[in-house]
């Protein structure tokens, strides 16, 4: 894909971080990048690094050694993991999933499946709550959740089935709700907030796009060629 | 004895909301306690410190001499039970019988105890003919008699309810009364959070009025639910009851039927001056 | 505006029916109340009603419904739901969970009707000021109290402009507060705007209070159905099946020692329980004897 191991960790600094920083999520980003990629590329590190099979050892640890090779593998990977996870989430932290959904129903997105994944976002808190509200009961009642393994293992089932249960009791109020509220109207759904779109923001999808198919059809034509 | 002593407590919750403010109060075992005031109050607040699912910020709670801070909820539950408002947060099992086994189960009771407690508790809430559906067979309104009969399984000696008659029908109302006098009459203390301000007036001999995390009013329900002044501070009614004396001026505060008509007659046909 | 013609219905999967030969015809802009025990059958009428029975409920329907001169069956549902707006118990379960703030929340409905734009703010704001929301509107959904959501809840049906309005224990999740902004809410759109307003209830002094005509109902049928003041005052049935006001069975009770009229009707609001103890006690005073005795 991109040539040299460093490519990615240029891409990185030079796209993503300015724009994460004129989106001002350069702090979240960061911290959830941290908390996401370095795991990763740590275990990557670890394991390709010591556990390459031949290749030219440049450091040696007793009876294990670092492998130039297994490290420029984990060094690729991980920049890459950064580039496309790091991507996706600064999406996810400069969208508005409401904006999307009905910047996406414009298109003909079909406007249920907009709507599950739109709703399946605001109902984490809600979810939550309930969590700790299950939590809190079922202690009431003597179980115990901390402690031994064998305790918490216990504790699961009186755990997650009132959760799954009274979710599946709410789904059918909110399924009634919704189309109380015409979900189901036949036609063009409108949208009473605008979302403005400026002249240079079209030409940079199709440019964006023009270049996405370009790349893939370059590697397509190159693995062929083979 | 198991009493509940409450000094000087304040609680803040972590978002920084200071729920609870230096409150100070004592319940004898065997009271029958109401606890009103609006939403905010920090009633629930108050409620959840008794059997330790709060730990106080500063101050303390004692239950039975224990200090709250030394045990984990799941220890407290054999002196306190709690009856949450929502019983779908609670139910899990596959029939009445077994949920309502449930907690006695975790009290570590042994198996013959359990099923005789579980079926008093059972015939408490009328659901005898129900004992092997599934819970959520039921109705909401009998799914709230399961979890009800699930904590009055555990025999605990102090009762908290956690507005007990929200969304219940007359016959629901009744029979939660029912049981706070079958509670109160075998020497159990029972603690009520409720909005139902005639409930309270028709089953508590105590009321403590909340507003802003503070106590404003305690005492017996016929001098505290009189107060119209106190109970507007928290935005709660008196009962039907003391209000249609207070228009008519018969100078009572009665608590039932009985005793309005009882004020009814002195004040017109007997003590009149 | 509303006819039930002999509806029998029953759910899908049971063998009882929820409703039995109800027939029912309410006028526009009545506020008629429904009463009874749990399972009586309220929440089946509310769903027969909004055309959520049969569109949404599918079982065995007999009968017919008919509202603003709409036939349930031969109509879709998303032309139902211009003429009938549906509230629930549960506020958290009304919000449609897709939209940040208070004011798109209310727009929803519109949004899927396809109204245009400079249209829907128009009834965003108008609906938002009939139930007193304007300062909720930039807020966020579920940052709000029960009550406050319930009225979000309604703001949003509302600004669909329904000419039906039927609420399914609109009330029962909430504090006192609440429920009396729900009541107030309502009962001004019945006064300001000739809606039609059928109100599933157990808050019995609220009823008596708000409503012009309450039916009661039990087992799927309806046993009683007239003025608050008949319905919930003295009928047997309807006490055995929802109980008593407090000022009804006070009454009760003075009548008993001969302190109320043997043959007046009982109180059923606090003002009538005023009214007729007053009364009561201007005729001890002058007669300076009990009523109904000596």
């Amino acid at each position: 894909m991109l040539p040299g191991i460093w490519t990615s960790y240029a891409l990185f600094l030079a796209v993503l971080i300015p724009l994460a920083a004129v989106g001002q999520v350069f702090g979240s980003l960061i911290r959830i990048i941290w908390k996401v990629v370095l795991p990763f590329a740590v275990s990557v590190f670890l394991i390709q690094g010591f556990l390459w099979t031949g290749g030219t050892p440049i450091l040696h640890l007793g009876p294990i050694s670092l492998k130039q090779e297994g490290l420029e593998f984990a060094l690729t990977s991980s920049g890459r993991i950064l580039i496309v996870v790091g991507t996706f989430i600064w999406f996810t932290l400069t969208t508005r999933p409401d904006t999307l959904m009905t910047s996406l129903a414009q298109r003909g997105f079909p406007a249920k499946l907009a709507y599950t994944i739109v709703a399946t976002i605001q109902i984490v808190p809600r979810f939550q709550a309930r969590a700790a509200a299950i939590l809190d009961a079922q202690r009431a009642r003597g179980l115990e959740t901390e402690g031994s393994f064998r305790k918490r293992v216990k504790a699961i089932v009186p755990l997650v089935v009132p959760l799954i249960l009274s979710s599946l009791v709410d789904v059918e109020e909110r399924a009634l709700a919704i189309e109380a509220r015409g979900f189901s109207h036949p036609g063009v759904k409108t949208s009473l907030v605008e979302i403005p779109e400026a002249g240079w923001e079209k030409f940079a999808r199709w440019t964006l796009l023009l270049a996405a198919a370009a790349m893939i059809g370059f590697r397509v034509w190159f693995e062929f060629s083979r | 004895m198991i009493d509940v002593d409450i000094d000087q407590l304040s609680f803040t919750y972590p978002s920084g909301v200071a729920a609870l403010q230096e409150v100070t109060l004592y319940i004898g075992a065997g009271e029958g306690v109401a606890v009103v005031g609006q939403n905010g109050a920090g009633k629930t607040t108050l409620a959840k410190h008794l059997n330790g699912l709060l730990k106080p910020t500063s101050g303390s709670v004692r239950v039975g001499g224990k200090d709250t801070r030394r045990f984990s909820t799941a220890q407290m539950a054999s002196w306190v039970g709690y009856v949450f408002q929502n019983p779908d947060d609670q139910l899990f099992q596959a029939s009445v019988k077994a949920e309502v086994m449930f907690g006695p189960l975790n009290l570590g009771w042994e198996k013959k105890r359990v099923e005789e407690y579980a079926a008093r508790a059972v015939e408490m809430v009328d659901l005898e003919k129900s004992l092997d559906h599934h819970p959520y067979d039921l109705s909401p309104g009998e799914r709230r008699r399961v979890a009800l009969a699930a904590v009055l399984a555990m025999d605990t000696p102090i009762v908290i309810l956690d507005e007990p008659t929200t969304g219940q029908d007359f016959a629901g109302v009744e029979l939660v009364g029912r049981v706070v006098e079958e509670l109160k009459s075998r020497g159990k203390t029972v603690v009520a959070i409720t909005h139902d301000i005639d409930f309270c007036a028709e089953h508590f001999e105590r009321t403590i009025v909340m507003g802003g995390g503070r106590v404003l009013l305690d005492g017996p329900a016929r001098e505290v639910l009189a107060r119209a002044d106190v109970l507007a501070e928290s935005y709660v009614e008196p009962p039907q009851l003391i209000r249609l004396a207070a228009r008519l001026e018969l100078g009572s505060a009665p608590l039932t039927v009985e005793e309005f008509v009882a004020g009814l007659k002195r004040s017109w046909i007997e003590g009149k001056s | 505006m509303i006819r039930l013609d002999r509806v029998t219905y029953t759910y899908p999967g049971t063998s009882k029916p929820a409703l039995r030969d109800v027939s029912l015809l309410i006028p526009e802009g009545q506020f008629c109340a429904v009463i009874g025990p749990n399972n009586a059958g309220k929440s089946t009428l509310a769903y027969a009603m909004a055309g959520f029975i049969p569109h949404f409920y599918r079982g065995a329907l007999a009968g017919s419904v008919t509202v603003d001169g709409k036939d349930m069956r031969q109509t879709p549902l998303h032309e139902l739901v211009l003429s009938v707006g549906l509230i629930m118990q549960n506020p958290f379960n009304q919000v449609s969970g897709t939209k940040f703030t208070v004011r798109e929340e209310i727009a929803f409905g519109l949004e899927n009707l396809g109204v245009p734009r400079e249209k829907m703010v128009e009834r965003v704001e108008e609906a938002m000021a009939l139930v007193g929301i304007g300062d909720l509107a930039g807020r966020s959904p579920l940052a709000l109290s029960g009550g406050q959501m319930q009225r979000v809840a309604i703001a949003a049906i509302l600004a669909m402009q329904p000419k039906v309005l039927v609420l399914d224990e609109p009330t029962s999740q909430l504090d006192p507060i609440g429920s009396k902004e729900v009541f107030s809410v309502v009962s001004a759109l019945v006064a300001e705007r000739k809606t039609t307003v059928v109100m599933i209830e157990h808050k019995l002094e609220w009823v008596a209070e708000f409503a012009d005509r309450v039916v009661a109902l039990k087992g799927g049928e309806i046993i009683a159905d007239g003025e608050a003041g008949r319905v919930l005052g003295e009928d047997p049935r309807v006490i055995e099946a929802v109980g008593q006001t407090r000022y009804s069975k006070a009454g009760l009770r003075a009548r008993q020692e001969g302190l109320w009229p043997a043959g007046g009707r009982l109180p059923v609001t606090l003002e009538e329980a005023v009214e007729g103890f007053q009364e009561v006690r201007r005729m001890t005073e002058g007669g300076g004897r009990r009523m109904g005795i000596d």
